[in-house]
């Protein structure tokens, strides 16, 4: 143990020092810690002693409730508020490092403004509890107030603010946002190694060294992406005047975060468990504004937006807010990690931990399969209308599968999609009703049903949340922004120029009309997309819906879908994982910020071993290879998008983006990635990865509960870890 | 297994791809996904998207402990040595590829220099603006040579020196783009220390007819006053390998990027040119890479077809791979693009994915004609993406010269390439020419003897007696004998007129049927002729709008038309003019489905039949147009050509005033939209 100790300790600093280029002697504003006797102290940093749990001390300093949790087996800590001033900070900042709760107010038409429990007249009225504190807090000026709920908890500390306990009195000053120990694990430049998890994509790491002010802003990302019930006002240089050639950034899959200061060996895992829906999490590097790391959880109640008064934009328009604040407890839970835990690895084996015991993640079959997903029929324009395109048929898939058994791929799983009647934009789906030019509904269920005796789970696609306006009737429940103007999804292809999304109640219903005349068939494998990986406030008939609804909408219909079908789903959040039988399209990258400094696997590190997870299409990869060894590091499976004509067949419909999925082309790609990762993934059967971690010779080393290693080389050069030679672009697995 | 596994993988990548991805210096390289996308364009032109083509690899932003300071050039040495005009500082920083310093040099010397281009052999020539001179330093970074305003007459006596930009050819020759110089390109000699041999490469005023019209009209001192219409000057400027020289100037639209010859003159031209041109770089493929201002890359073939465009502006996104303001590109010998930033002050380099790599072996091996080879990487391609416009061209272009002209055929289709479609349709028309000639010959004999042997059978029996009185009695039918009308019509027009005028030989029904035809026989013509003489994008349809123009058009001409006619002593009756105008088109439905059927069989080199027969078609129903104005409203020709013009001037004026109403309303209505609406929210909140 003591030599992977010292290992991992070598590693994480040669991790640090590759980053940092040199390691400059650290410019420790404090000294190194020293204690190494950890008896209670009566106050650290001005914080005083206030309770305790089996594992930590809490200590609260009452002017502004900031908090220090101290490891008790370590006596490392870790502080909400900076221990260390700089100088260069104003009043407004001072505050912001150290209260406990930081908001931004909607004044008018302003909606910046700070308040903070420094520099402004805050009563506090504090009681102090066996497990922590609570404080009723009232701003004398702006007329509102909350309740803070502390408590230390055996892993660590939960802060929390009750719905009901936020009361807004004035009628001048409301709460836009509210910041929850924004600087939870803070640290000032690089005097701490560590980084900070930042739930971009898969997971991404930013390392706690001198940015040297390279970055005008940090992560910030909403939780379970960003809200269409608002419009984003957003510079962009377009191409040619016209197209946005900057992708969308990852959406944060699960609400969690963290910060590690790998030196004193203590990081914290914060997972939003109230009020996340409608909370955004920031990750903030040094030189940002100020010098100092941080990360946290930043609630939003109210939200300006800007009212047009007339169909023609630069007519008019109003800039209002939300008259009502959204309602929901606002709650993070720190789990404090030490020791060897203190790491990333740590923090997803925490979170896994975490979900299971909460029940919001049931082990799945994670047996290895991989996914050949087809695409039934399209549309493309003719005279008057469109006429179908028919891509792949059941006879079609029928074939498929065959030769693929003749190439000995026999585990497969399978999403059907444009499968239904009118093809893949004829949305939604009301009644199993399948597209005739594939063969119909008999022959369809019939497919289904043999492959589930030859071992093949074939699931029908169903996006419930798009509805098509050339093809189907969407006057009503349809989704309209909180301003009342329609929501348009603009998809800049010919045929349907702009799609809708269906009100959160419609879709279950619709889903649910679905679902009857499916299973009646003997057949309940269900792919369900949309819903899954979206989420946003609206407004239907009058009143205006927050994100909190949607989200307790979506848990609802999930859950009852799930009951009656085989349920897997595309890219869903973490709210939803205790339904999903498997994750599809799981993101293996980032969004690739330039204030990244690492992307690691993390939400694949939670997942494995308990749901399958299946990449994004091998298809329209451009470096397969890269793509195949991130697969490998991160336990997916491969995915791929398969039609039996040439995809330039769809160069008029919809899909035109899909310019690659033949099978003829595909069928030995298929072959070869099945039998190399069935093979890596038979290994692992059912074990779930215990470390990951990047060797100094920038291999990367996976560690999985049943003691097998594998190790990728994403170098050009031959490498050698623990003994092994793994090749350049390749891999190798330690037993 | 393994082992087979990884040398399959690393045989389908070409090695280009490896040579970079190493862990270096003070750069932990993250493997990311692109945060731009990648678009290329369609056989339309339109652009689409595509695989990420370019992958952010790497940043440079410190050259050591030293950071740069609005740098305004670079060049790449041999892929050993990046030479940095740091010019802020006023100095030649020199790195190594990984960033790592090796000198600096220029300190004192320069002033304010914006171009700098080193040679193979490591001399460095620096275009300095303010110092109004051109320094050439040696290896070690020693001042050698100083050349400033050219001497000779030709240079222009009034014209300052101000060098921007600077590429220097094997000999030595330098070329200097000039500041405010519009003659073209300075070409400077270095014998007899500097001898200016004349400017290069010169760009063309652009004339449109109005200022030809105004300057016919103006005086010579009105003409003064008018905005001078000088050349602009080039922008930014390469050279490759062999010396020929690359330009790019803002503005210049299909000449924006020009590859000039030795003789200066333009050897390619693009369709698909940035707006904001920064610099330009030669590939290694005899591609073309044109960076914006912007931040976005255009990589273009050797002729001028867009390959590929990405990259984007960072407006606060701080996503890798964006760019802030883009100064110049270079391309490494392992195909990495560096794009040097001069805001963000650091060099941001890219490199080529699988698919990219692939691209440009096909690219090589399809400029140096082996087309066979090009098959396998341009096979890969296609498998990556089916609808890569330019492999689907090189494709069909590779299979033509073997002789698949099916296959050539479709690759030609998918890629809209007309050309190479007419040639592979050219060959098989002529295979199957070939083929069936035999039959052709049979069909034709068996016709004639059918035909024959029907006259003998008529003069004996009178076989044809029967039909013969069916097809009168059919005619004796009012509707088809007004119908058939249109056939005495358009050969006697002024007599016809005549028919339509005073004997009611048409109705307003007959009219609405040709016109009905007409229409249908206009969008099939449209939408499913021949693919060489398609005018519409395959696969859009848009009927409505077609119908809706063909019945704006004819209401407007109609009706303008017997306005102007009737205060102008016109004879004709509003259904007259209806009728005639409609009847004047029969040529229409007469020729079309001919030139239909042509369209399908004729080739590039055909294609003139279609055309030359549309154009007679059209002459002849202007003709019938003219003639029946004049015979149903009794006019003389120039009475006649008097009415054309004021209708023409009526339906500009009609659609003006609609066009004014329709704007006047849509602002009221605006307007009273938006009070209604605020209304309703002041009250609502």
């Amino acid at each position: 143990m003591a030599h992977k100790r010292i290992a991992k300790i070598i590693t994480s600093l040669l991790a640090s020092a590759l980053v940092l280029g040199m390691m400059q002697t650290s410019t420790l504003p404090f000294g190194p810690l020293s204690l190494s006797v950890c008896e209670a102290a009566t106050e650290i940093n001005g914080h005083t002693f206030a309770a305790e749990s089996s594992g930590y001390r809490l200590y609260v300093d009452e002017s502004d409730l900031s908090l220090v949790v101290e490891d008790k087996n370590t006596g490392a800590y870790m502080e909400s508020s900076i221990s260390y001033d700089d100088g260069k900070n104003n009043a407004s900042w001072l505050g912001a490092m150290k209260s406990a709760v930081v908001l931004t107010m909607i004044n008018g038409n302003d909606d910046t403004q700070q308040a903070d429990l420094i520099n402004d007249d805050v009563k506090k009225d504090i009681k102090y509890t066996d497990k922590g504190f609570t404080a009723e807090l009232y701003w004398n000026k702006y007329r509102f107030g909350m309740t803070l709920e502390v408590e230390i908890t055996d892993d660590g500390v939960k802060a929390r603010i009750p719905d009901e306990s936020i009361h807004e009195d004035g009628d001048s000053y409301f709460i836009g946002t509210i910041a929850l120990y924004p600087y939870m694990g803070n640290s000032y430049l690089d005097s701490k190694d560590g980084y900070i998890l930042v739930p971009d994509g898969n997971g991404a790491l930013i390392y706690l060294n001198d940015k040297e002010g390279r970055f005008k802003s940090g992560f910030s990302g909403m939780i379970y992406g960003s809200d269409v019930g608002f419009d984003e006002s957003d510079v962009t240089t377009l191409l040619k005047d016209r197209y946005n050639t900057i992708s969308d950034s990852e959406k944060v899959i699960a609400p969690v975060f963290g910060i590690a200061h790998t030196d004193d060996e203590i990081a914290y895992l914060a997972i939003v468990e109230d009020g996340e829906a409608r909370a955004s999490i920031e990750c903030i590097p040094n030189g940002v504004s100020v010098d100092y790391n941080r990360a946290y959880a930043k609630f939003t109640l109210r939200k300006t937006y800007t009212q047009p008064t007339s169909n023609n934009s630069t007519a008019g328009s109003l800039h209002i807010y939300e008259s009502e604040r959204s309602h929901s407890d606002l709650g993070v839970r720190y789990i404090f990690l030490s020791g060897e835990d203190a790491d990333y690895s740590g923090m997803a084996r925490c979170y896994r931990d975490y979900l299971i015991t909460n029940g919001l993640l049931k082990a799945s079959d994670t047996s290895y399969k991989t996914r050949v997903d087809f695409l039934g029929t399209e549309r493309e324009s003719w005279v008057l209308g469109t006429t179908p395109v028919v891509m792949t048929t059941v006879d079609d898939i029928n074939e498929i599968y065959e030769e693929l058994r003749s190439e000995n791929v026999t585990e497969i799983l399978s999403v059907y999609k444009g499968w239904q009647k009118g093809g893949l934009y004829d949305l939604p789906i009301s009644s199993y009703s399948v597209e005739s030019k594939i063969g119909g509904k008999a022959k369809l269920t019939k497919l289904i049903n043999e492959a589930k005796e030859n071992g093949i789970d074939l699931y029908l696609y169903n996006n419930a949340l798009l509805i098509n306006p050339d093809e189907k009737n969407a006057t009503f429940n349809v989704v309209k922004k909180i301003n009342k103007r329609r929501f348009e999804l603009t998809t800049y292809m010919d045929v349907y120029k702009t799609l809708l999304y269906i009100i959160p109640s419609r879709s279950e219903a619709l889903l649910n009309r679905f679902i009857k005349s499916y299973t009646q068939k003997g057949v309940n494998n269900l792919a369900l997309a949309g819903i899954t990986g979206t989420l946003f406030s609206y407004n239907y008939s009058g009143s205006n819906y927050t994100r909190y609804d949607t989200q307790a909408s979506y848990a609802s219909t999930v859950s009852k879908v799930a009951e009656s079908t085989e349920l897997i789903m595309e890219q869903p959040f973490a709210y939803l994982w205790s339904e999903a039988g498997a994750f599809l399209d799981m993101p293996l990258y980032t969004s690739a910020y330039i204030f990244e400094d690492e992307s690691i696997p993390f939400l694949s590190m939670v997942l494995k071993g308990n749901m399958p997870v299946y990449a994004e299409y091998v298809n329209f990869e451009a470096n397969k290879q890269e793509f195949f060894l991130k697969m490998v590091e991160s336990g997916s499976f491969p995915s791929f998008y398969i039609t039996k004509e040439s995809s330039s067949e769809l160069i008029y419909t919809n899909s035109s983006d899909i310019y690659s999925s033949e099978f003829s082309s595909y069928r030995s790609t298929i072959a070869q990635y099945d039998e190399k990762l069935g093979e890596l993934n038979n290994l692992l059967a059912g074990a779930t990865i215990e470390k990951h971690e990047i060797l100094e010779s920038g291999v990367v080393k996976v560690t999985y509960s049943n003691g097998v290693r594998v190790y990728i080389n994403y170098g050009s050069e031959e490498q050698t870890a623990d003994g092994l030679t793994i090749g350049s672009m390749s891999y190798e697995v330690g037993r | 297994m393994k082992n087979r596994f990884i040398r399959i993988i690393k045989s389908a990548i070409l090695p280009i791809v490896l040579a970079g991805s190493v862990l270096t210096g003070s750069y932990l390289q993250a493997f990311a996904d692109a945060p731009y996308k990648t678009y290329t364009v369609d056989g339309y032109g339109s652009v689409t998207e595509t695989q990420t083509a370019y992958l952010p690899y790497k940043t440079i932003t410190k050259i050591g402990e030293e950071t740069l300071l609005t740098p305004t050039d670079f060049t790449l040495v041999n892929d050993e040595f990046i030479y940095i005009l740091d010019s802020g500082n006023a100095r030649v920083v020199v790195s190594d590829m990984e960033g790592e310093p090796v000198m600096t040099f220029g300190e004192g010397i320069l002033v304010a220099p914006k171009g700098i281009y080193v040679t193979k052999d490591r001399t460095t020539y620096v275009a300095d603006r303010d110092a109004k001179a051109i320094f050439v330093f040696d290896k070690e970074g020693n001042l050698t040579n100083t050349y400033t305003k050219p001497t000779e007459a030709m240079y222009g006596d009034t014209l300052d020196f101000l060098p921007l930009k600077i590429v220097a050819n094997k000999s030595g020759t330098m070329y200097v783009v000039c500041e405010s110089n519009t003659n073209g390109i300075v070409q400077i000699s270095p014998v007899e220390g500097g001898t200016f041999l004349g400017y290069f490469g010169t760009n063309a005023t652009k004339a449109n007819i109005w200022t030809i019209i105004w300057r016919a009209i103006l005086t010579d001192a009105q003409r003064a006053k008018m905005q001078s219409n000088i050349p602009a000057t080039p922008d930014n400027m390469a050279i490759d390998d062999k010396g020929v020289i690359y330009t790019i100037t803002r503005g210049e639209k299909n000449d924006t990027l020009k590859r000039l010859n030795i003789a200066g003159v333009n050897m390619i031209e693009t369709t698909d040119y940035p707006d904001i041109p920064a610099a330009v770089a030669a590939g290694n493929h005899d591609n073309v890479f044109v960076a914006t201002q912007t931040g976005f890359i255009y990589e273009y073939n050797n002729e001028g077809d867009l390959l590929f465009m990405f990259g984007g502006s960072d407006d606060g996104k701080q996503r890798i791979g964006l760019s802030t303001k883009v100064e110049a590109i270079q391309i490494g010998l392992d195909d990495k693009i560096y794009v040097l930033d001069s805001e963000k002050a650091q060099i941001q380099i890219y490199e080529p994915t699988e698919f990219t790599a692939y691209l440009h072996n096909a690219l090589y091996l399809f400029s140096k004609g082996r087309y066979e080879e090009s098959k396998e990487p341009l096979g890969k391609v296609l498998e990556m993406n089916n609808l890569f416009t330019y492999a689907n061209m090189a494709m069909g272009k590779a299979l033509y010269k073997e002789g698949d002209y099916e296959g050539a055929l479709l690759y030609a289709r998918i890629a809209k390439d007309t050309d190479g479609y007419s040639d592979a349709f050219w060959e098989i028309r002529n295979v199957w020419l070939k083929k069936n000639l035999t039959w052709i010959a049979i069909l034709i004999i068996v016709i004639v003897v059918l035909t024959i042997l029907v006259k003998f059978l008529q003069k004996k029996k009178n076989i044809l007696d029967k039909p013969k009185t069916f097809l009168k009695k059919i005619g004796e039918v009012k509707i088809v004998k007004q119908l058939c009308y249109s056939f005495y019509f358009i050969r006697h027009p002024i007599d016809g007129s005549y028919g339509i005028k005073r004997e009611g030989k048409v109705s307003v029904l007959s009219a609405n049927i040709i016109l009905l035809i007409g229409t249908v026989f206009y969008i099939i013509n449209k939408y499913f002729c021949g693919f060489l003489t398609k005018t519409v994008r395959e696969g859009n349809f848009d009927v409505l709008s077609d119908i809706g123009m063909i019945l704006i058009a004819l209401i407007a001409v109609v009706s303008c038309n017997y306005l102007m006619c009737t205060i102008n002593d016109g004879e004709g009756k509003f259904k007259d003019i209806y009728c005639s105008l409609i009847y004047c088109f029969t040529p229409y439905l007469i020729l079309t489905p001919i030139l239909f059927i042509l369209s399908h069989i004729v080739s590039n080199n055909e294609i003139f039949f279609v055309q030359f027969g549309s154009i007679c078609m059209w002459v002849w129903i202007a003709v019938l147009i003219f003639i029946s104005i004049q015979e149903i409203n009794n006019y003389t020709v120039g009475e006649t050509i008097k009415i054309i013009l004021l209708t023409v001037f009526t339906i500009l004026i009609v659609a003006l005033l609609i066009f004014i109403i329709y704007v006047l309303w849509s602002q009221v209505f605006d307007f009273l939209q938006s009070i209604f609406g605020e209304v309703v929210y002041r009250i609502g909140s």
